[in-house]
């Protein structure tokens, strides 16, 4: 979708992240010390966290440099597709208090705030709602807003932000931007400086004609761009189909106890995600990644619908505690596709149980099946077999509300225990029952069963349902317990 | 009487002998009028443990719950077998009117597990009844089990062996079992929290094999080749 054609009626705010990544990773909850993100190569220092700038490192200053006045120093290694996922990781959030979103790689995001204005009552409102936000996401972000995309952003890198949308009061700032920060490139910065200017404001009082004939045609887009006379389109940012959070670490996480406090910190993601889409979700999928050797992949799933951050991660750490790590984490990603409609809550279902009832249900068979495993769980259910041990099967529990049919009584009389296997009679029985009951079956499928049943008493005192086979041997089935 | 007493008594801060007649504990009838009435006319105690002693199985042990089972079931609560011995058999389970999809079967592989799913099973509300083969149980462990089964109000039975009956238990309901004639079951009263035990009683549940009460033998001779001789 692309809009911005008058461009006068909207206003953007733009939000620059200056360390985002350094952010993301004191976000996971390490206690490093010093922190600092190196360019891919390795060698220069591009982004240094506040305790490592006041042990005198800096953006820019050589690795070893950095390393010999920091000993401790905790270092990352930028990655292109790590920072655009984490950049889009803002959006998410984002999303959920502006409908038009645009990233602006590596660092920075866009939001049309001039609809929101009516919402939120007035421009501080927006402004309050989204420091609130930056406040509690632990992030350090520079807003700046104006009446164009590119105006918002050169306002926010250069630190200048005003909370108005008067649009001669947003160029009044602009006007006061050196052109050493007007981000031009160095050919153009040279052309203009040759011609006596030395701010934006100078540049933008030239009268256009002088502008046109002494300016590249780029660069004469750009001014009229950041002014506001020429559109400038922008593509919206759609948020995904599902949900995906990752948490980095920078030391190895050897304990599965050290992945809760992150855990914790992306399960309240989740929660705010799914509150956000009113959806449920039953199946959390956790890739651990380890330095060497495969991830870790592991499906947590829950009985029901669920959105709860605390019951997931009751689920998570009773996983944990069955499972240990089988290698050192480096990263941990946390992935919902399945998405599930939510149930309307209140009123009474079939049985008349409400529904706190039916989600005590699902807590407990989740927990059960998180310890457990998924097969120690089992429903049982009469079969159409004529076989006494086909008659029945097992199946993955899960919540009935249908009304019982109760077609007890066609049923023929069985014993309540069915041995595994039928198991040899190895004693004459004190008394005899009914009997025989011929059960023949199994022509078809090549189990074939051939069978005459009684039910004797054992001088046990125990009553057996007992058979004789077709080669004369004589076998227990079942007690009549 | 002093005026201090008075208060004392007024305060209900002292307890009086008298007042003792009747265990006001929360209880499910067992279904048969007879163990009932030795039980004080409550049943099966609910939020307590109650164990079942008994030699082998096949003698109506299950029999002895399937009231309960019938009626807790349909009234929609959860009815688990934990570590049952041998398949419970769903063809007979739906002909006593039990309604299997209140049915849940557990198995668990180790001693830890199995008090873990036990001590679940019954904080939770959803639970009506709970039926546990437990093995071996030091005395230490029941104490656990029945501080979980107080946390909660529903009925738990321990199917153990038999010799257990000269060991100390903190249940608080205890029943010996045992088989008697015409294919009956014959309950001893063990312990019995709030009165006292030894009352006994026999049940007639022939009919768990469609034996009418009073029936001889239909197959004068058996098939066994050995019962002539």
């Amino acid at each position: 979708m692309a809009w911005g054609g008058t461009v006068t009626s909207m206003l953007w705010l733009h939000l620059h992240f200056p360390h985002l990544l350094l952010d993301h990773i004191r976000r996971s909850g390490e206690h490093v010390a010093a922190l600092v993100i190196v360019e891919g190569s390795g060698q220069k220092v591009i982004q240094a966290c506040p305790a490592a700038r006041d042990l005198g490192v800096k953006a820019g200053m050589r690795l070893k440099t950095a390393v010999s006045l920091a000993p401790d120093l905790g270092i990352v290694r930028a990655d292109q597709s790590q920072e655009a996922r984490i950049l889009e990781d803002q959006a998410l959030w984002m999303y959920r208090y502006a409908a038009h979103i645009v990233l602006v790689p590596p660092n920075g995001l866009l939001a049309e705030i001039g609809s929101l204005q009516r919402m939120y009552g007035g421009l501080p409102a927006v402004w309050r709602t989204i420091e609130e936000v930056l406040h509690e996401r632990q992030l350090t972000a520079w807003v700046g807003i104006g009446h164009t995309p590119l105006a918002a952003g050169l306002i926010a890198r250069n630190g200048m932000a005003e909370c108005t949308s008067d649009t001669a009061h947003i160029l009044r700032t602009l006007g006061r931007i050196p052109l050493q920060a007007a981000e031009f490139d160095v050919r153009t910065r040279t052309r203009l400086k040759r011609l006596g200017l030395s701010t934006l404001g100078e540049v933008f009082s030239l009268p256009p004609t002088e502008m046109a004939r002494r300016l590249s045609p780029e660069t004469l887009a750009t001014i009229q761009k950041i002014q506001g006379s020429r559109a400038d389109p922008q593509v919206s940012w759609q948020p995904p189909h599902h949900f995906r959070q990752q948490a980095d670490f920078v030391q190895d996480i050897e304990q599965s106890q050290g992945l809760l406090f992150p855990l914790h910190r992306m399960l309240s993601e989740l929660e705010k995600d799914l509150c956000w889409r009113q959806q449920d979700t039953d199946c959390l999928l956790l890739v651990l990644q380890h330095r060497h050797g495969e991830p870790t992949r592991l499906r947590i799933r829950t009985s029901g619908p669920e959105h709860r951050a605390e019951a997931f991660l009751s689920l998570i750490s009773l996983r944990f505690e069955q499972q240990p790590l089988k290698a050192p984490v480096a990263s941990l990603r946390l992935t919902v596709k399945r998405f599930l409609g939510r149930e309307v809550p209140g009123g009474q279902d079939l049985l008349g149980e409400n529904q706190d009832l039916n989600e005590a249900w699902h807590t407990l068979m989740s927990r059960l099946q998180a310890r457990l495993g998924d097969n120690a769980l089992k429903q049982l259910a009469p079969k159409d077999d004529h076989r006494p041990e086909r008659a029945w099967s097992t199946s993955d529990v899960r919540r009935s509300n249908r009304a019982t049919i109760t077609t007890a009584c066609q049923l023929p009389r069985r014993p309540l225990w069915l041995l595994q296997g039928p198991q040899p009679l190895t004693e004459s029985p004190k008394a005899w029952f009914t009997g025989p009951e011929r059960i023949s079956g199994g022509w078809w499928d090549g189990q074939r069963v051939h069978r005459d049943y009684y039910i004797a008493q054992l001088n046990s005192g125990q009553l057996a349902w007992v058979f004789r086979d077709m080669r004369e041997g004589w076998f227990i089935h079942g007690w009549f317990g | 009487m002093s005026e201090l007493l008075n208060t004392l008594m007024q305060d209900a801060r002292v307890w009086q002998g008298h007042k003792h007649n009747k265990t006001t504990q929360p209880a499910e009838p067992t279904g048969y009028q007879a163990l009932d009435n030795q039980l004080g006319g409550l049943g099966w105690p609910r939020g307590a443990l109650s164990e079942c002693l008994l030699d082998t199985p096949g003698i109506g042990e299950l029999t002895l719950l399937i009231p309960l089972m019938q009626r807790l079931s349909q009234a929609g609560k959860t009815v688990f077998w934990l570590n049952p011995p041998h398949t419970p058999y769903a063809p007979a389970l739906a002909r006593a009117g039990i309604d299997l999809d209140q049915v849940i079967i557990i198995h668990t592989e180790d001693k830890g597990d199995f008090l873990w799913t036990l001590e679940n099973c019954l904080r939770s509300p959803v639970t009506g009844l709970v039926m546990a083969w437990p093995g071996k149980l030091a005395a230490r462990e029941i104490r656990r089990l029945q501080l979980a089964a107080e946390a909660g109000s529903n009925v738990c039975v321990l199917f153990r062996e038999r010799h257990y009956v000269e060991q100390n238990s903190p249940a608080a309901l205890r029943l010996e079992l045992e088989p008697d004639h015409q294919q009956g079951l014959k309950v001893n009263v063990v312990k019995r929290r709030g009165s006292w035990p030894g009352q006994r009683c026999s049940l007639a549940i022939a009919h768990r094999a469609s034996l009418s009460h009073h029936e001889a033998p239909r197959v004068v001779q058996g098939p066994w080749p050995g019962a002539a001789r």
